[in-house]
């Protein structure tokens, strides 16, 4: 369940923002109404969670528990497509960037109000996006990931409010988009982090409200019924379709799936490799989102006495058969990685030849490293055993029988990767400790270049422990470039740079994967695989 | 008498205080805090400074035993703190989750000694050896049957095969059924076994002959005689086996999806949210040491014995 809230944070964190899926559902614009006729208003949709959400401050809310709740309960300024990943109108109208992506003005939509009534105007956004950018101490709320440089906010009038960057910041935009900056009211934004954290203060200007909740069990929410104002393009305006949503949380994989195709629940969230066949062979459909961000992989971490060497990451790399990971394990709804990032993500560069599996060749470069096969097949060098730790990943998918997999392929080359089970406290201490974790396994999900900023930067996530200058360096000036293809081409070096220098052995590109049943329609996501319900509804059984 | 009960609660005090104590002291020692696990969260991108300060504010900078005398005359006073995962207060958690599990538990115990009882006489009623050999054997079954896995069973066979009872929804009462079977089973073997083994004991002692002879029938000597001496170590055992409960709340709590004290309890130790663990612990301690006490109470009313003893 919640095996280490730490990673489980990590990986779910990955999400910051994103796109859209693959399985013709778009986000509230792009309806999937191929089917079932004219939409139809009413109902009760029941979705089964797989963990139950935990801090709901909204720079919290990449972790999916939370997500698939607030993303509910709050808009944002801005939409991104899932499909284009263009960022278009909501909340903002419009807004006008200057040239060096310093300043940025957003013009509001009027008459949107939050659920207690007050009115969503540009003091309620500023006040938001100060306490986002800069965080408050006093509050003890963090400041967010996806906002970057912040200097201020300035409210130019009721509806106009402008933000000012310390330096030039071309990722906010999207950043306005993200499942974390969801907007709430501003009592909501001047409570103090605990009270922040509790759904029942928790003051959007979304589709739905809470209507009951009992903790860690479900969350019961229902429609507003003067919600008017969806993304402008977004087929469906108006209230939402659903009258009321279950979340239940359902810990047991097999209980979901199974409640699923015995309809007792109409929606599901995670459902395991293995459980596809199940719900596929009933007719239920599969929902596998992808994520578009920093794939799946084992992050190699060179401060590691062992993995200092050049020549032995490079090995490494050559010995993981990532194809035979997701052939044996996973099911096609995980495409086998082709770069650090996924082929829909910002700059994608196809570096598949880079990543081949040469088991001949992960030999010779451990020979050349000096690593002698001892008695027992695994290498060693000065008495030294060639032997890595890495951690099972709470939060990715099938973690453990990854590792163990890769375990396998690495005696091959006779290297022994030691897996440690997740226990969360014993992991926050060791995570930081390239000698004792020489390589993390996980992931990031976010719809904009800065994803593999926050991945690799040693301010950011910091997940191969960097103290490499000019991979930091690379990283922000993809970070200030304000133009797009210049940008996407700077992301598209740091790859090349980050497989180069074997930092990263990418395994698979992970997607968030659901189920629902046939009757459920108009099925949408945001652009990191977050459930929208907005557009949902339910035709005859 | 008097002198017998004061003596049984000082005990009593002196092992929740032992078992706050160790607790305290063991979760101390665990590497790693609530807070680091919590606030090392990369979305929030706080630097280990930022961590230092908030781990001051929650008070985690004080030296140890001043932490533990705070702690202490807190929940002396009822107050046990905020959940460091959720920010709520502990009380407020543990309000919640407990009637649910008061609930799941009375009635995952009622149905366990039911279950015993039913057994054991049975077996000990029978004058068939294959028929008693295979009562007999029952227990051994039902203890070696893995909650886990009998909650999934019945989740599949009654609710998503014959759709008998929905597992999601549903009213209350149907949402305890499968729960309590499932906690029930495992809870009931041990207290049989005592049973029946008690049963046989006493079925061996002089006095059951002389009964017999008496012109007792068979139902009468079991039911008054033989089960009534029998009742002791039963007794005793079914009050130990409320450790299982507890435990086996856990399993069958996140089985079934249910809130309650085990699932509380597994997500704190997943967080390490030291309030609500050392809180769950006080907890568990005095329902267990309050069973206890109840089941040594009761001793001397069954066993007229024991009362002179003391």
């Amino acid at each position: 369940m919640r095996s280490a809230a730490l990673t489980m944070l990590t990986a779910s964190g990955l999400a910051v923002s994103g796109l859209l899926a693959a399985c013709g559902s778009g986000g509230p614009a792009v309806q999937a109404q191929a089917t079932g006729g004219a939409p139809v208003y009413g109902g009760t949709l029941t979705y089964l969670e797989h963990q139950p959400p935990t801090c709901l401050y909204l720079p919290a809310a990449g972790f999916y528990p939370n997500g698939g709740v607030l993303n509910q309960l709050t808009d944002k300024l801005t939409w991104q497509d899932p499909k284009t990943l263009r960022i278009e109108p909501w909340i903002a109208t419009k807004w006008e960037v200057n040239k060096d992506a310093t300043e940025y003005t957003f013009h509001l939509r009027d008459g949107v109000t939050f659920s207690d009534g007050s009115p969503l105007d540009a003091s309620a956004v500023a006040a938001n996006f100060d306490v986002y950018g800069l965080g408050d101490t006093d509050l003890k709320l963090p400041p967010a990931e996806f906002v970057n440089n912040y200097e201020r906010s300035e409210v130019i009038d009721n509806r106009t409010v402008r933000f000012h960057f310390k330096k030039p910041s071309p990722g906010f935009l999207q950043g306005t988009s993200v499942i974390g900056a969801g907007l709430v009211s501003k009592k909501t934004i001047s409570l103090p982090y605990e009270q922040q954290c509790q759904l029942k203060n928790v003051i959007g200007s979304g589709p739905f409200t809470v209507a009951k909740q009992v903790v860690d069990k479900e969350i019961d929410l229902t429609a507003r019924k003067d919600y008017n104002w969806a993304p402008a393009s977004s087929k469906h305006q108006g209230r939402a379709y659903l009258d009321t949503i279950k979340i239940i949380v359902t810990p047991e994989d097999n209980v979901r799936v199974g409640a699923l195709t015995s309809g007792q629940a109409d929606y599901v969230r995670y459902v395991q490799a293995y459980d596809e066949k199940t719900v596929k062979d009933a007719n239920f459909k599969i929902y596998a989102e992808p994520t578009r961000g920093v794939n799946n992989g084992l992050y190699l971490r060179p401060g590691n006495s062992i993995l200092s060497d050049l020549d032995v990451r490079k090995a490494l790399q050559a010995g993981t058969n990532a194809k035979e990971v997701v052939d044996t394990l996973f099911t096609p709804s995980y495409p086998v990685a082709t770069s650090v990032l996924s082929h829909l993500a910002h700059g994608y560069v196809d570096l598949s030849k880079e990543l081949a599996y040469d088991p001949a060749k992960a030999n010779a470069l451990l020979d050349k490293a000096g690593w002698a096969r001892g008695a027992d097949g695994i290498r060693a060098k000065d008495g030294k055993p060639l032997q890595l730790g890495v951690f099972v990943s709470g939060p990715q998918p099938l973690s453990k029988q990854t590792l163990e997999l890769i375990a396998q392929q690495w005696t091959k080359i006779g290297v022994k990767l030691e897996i440690r089970p997740a226990d969360a406290g014993t992991q926050a201490v060791d995570i930081k400790n390239a000698e004792k974790t020489a390589i993390a396994h996980s992931m990031v999900g976010r719809a904009d270049e800065d994803v593999i900023k926050s991945h690799f930067h040693s301010q950011n996530r910091d997940v191969i422990l960097s103290k490499d200058a000019k991979l930091d360096k690379l990283l922000e000036e993809e970070s200030a470039l304000a133009d797009k293809a210049a940008r996407d081409a700077k992301v598209g070096e740091i790859q090349r740079y980050v497989v180069d220098q074997g930092y990263a052995i990418p395994l698979f590109e992970e997607p968030q994967v659901y189920g629902a049943a046939p009757y459920v329609q108009g099925v949408a996501f945001e652009a990191v695989a977050r459930p929208t319900f907005y557009s949902v509804w339910l035709s005859k059984r | 008498m008097t002198r017998y009960v004061l003596l049984r609660v000082g005990q009593a005090a002196l092992v929740l205080w032992a078992a706050f104590t160790a607790g305290y002291v063991l979760l101390q020692l665990l590497p790693g805090d609530s807070i680091l696990i919590k606030f090392q969260n990369p979305e929030l991108g706080l630097s280990p400074q930022q961590i230092a300060e908030i781990r001051a504010y929650y008070g985690g900078g004080d030296p140890p035993i001043i932490g533990y005398l705070h702690t202490l005359l807190g929940f002396l006073r009822g107050g046990f703190g905020y959940s460091i995962d959720t920010g709520t207060p502990v009380v407020e958690r543990l309000a919640e989750a407990l009637p649910e599990t008061a609930k799941l538990a009375t009635a995952g115990f009622a149905l366990a000694v039911l279950i015993a009882v039913v057994l054991a006489f049975a077996a000990g009623y029978s004058r068939t050896s294959w028929l008693r050999g295979a009562l007999l054997a029952v227990p051994s079954l039902f203890v070696s049957v893995p909650a886990f896995w009998l909650g999934i069973l019945l989740i599949q066979v009654f609710s998503f095969r014959l759709g008998l009872v929905p597992v999601i929804g549903g009213s209350p009462t149907q949402q305890l059924l499968l729960p309590v079977l499932t906690l029930a089973v495992p809870i009931s073997a041990p207290i049989a076994q005592v049973l029946a083994r008690g049963i046989d004991q006493v079925y061996t002692q002089p006095f059951v002959p002389v009964v017999a002879a008496k012109g007792a029938s068979r139902w009468w000597i079991l039911w008054r005689h033989v089960a009534r001496n029998a009742m002791l170590p039963a007794l005793t055992v079914a009050g130990m086996t409320f450790g299982e409960l507890i435990a086996g709340s856990v399993v069958t709590e996140t089985v079934f999806g249910r809130n309650g004290i085990g699932r509380l309890t597994e997500q704190a130790v997943n967080a390490q949210d030291t309030p609500v663990m050392l809180a769950v612990v006080v907890l568990a301690s005095t329902v267990f040491v309050l069973v206890n006490l109840g089941v040594d109470l009761l001793f001397p009313v069954l066993d007229p014995r024991l009362k002179a003893a003391a």
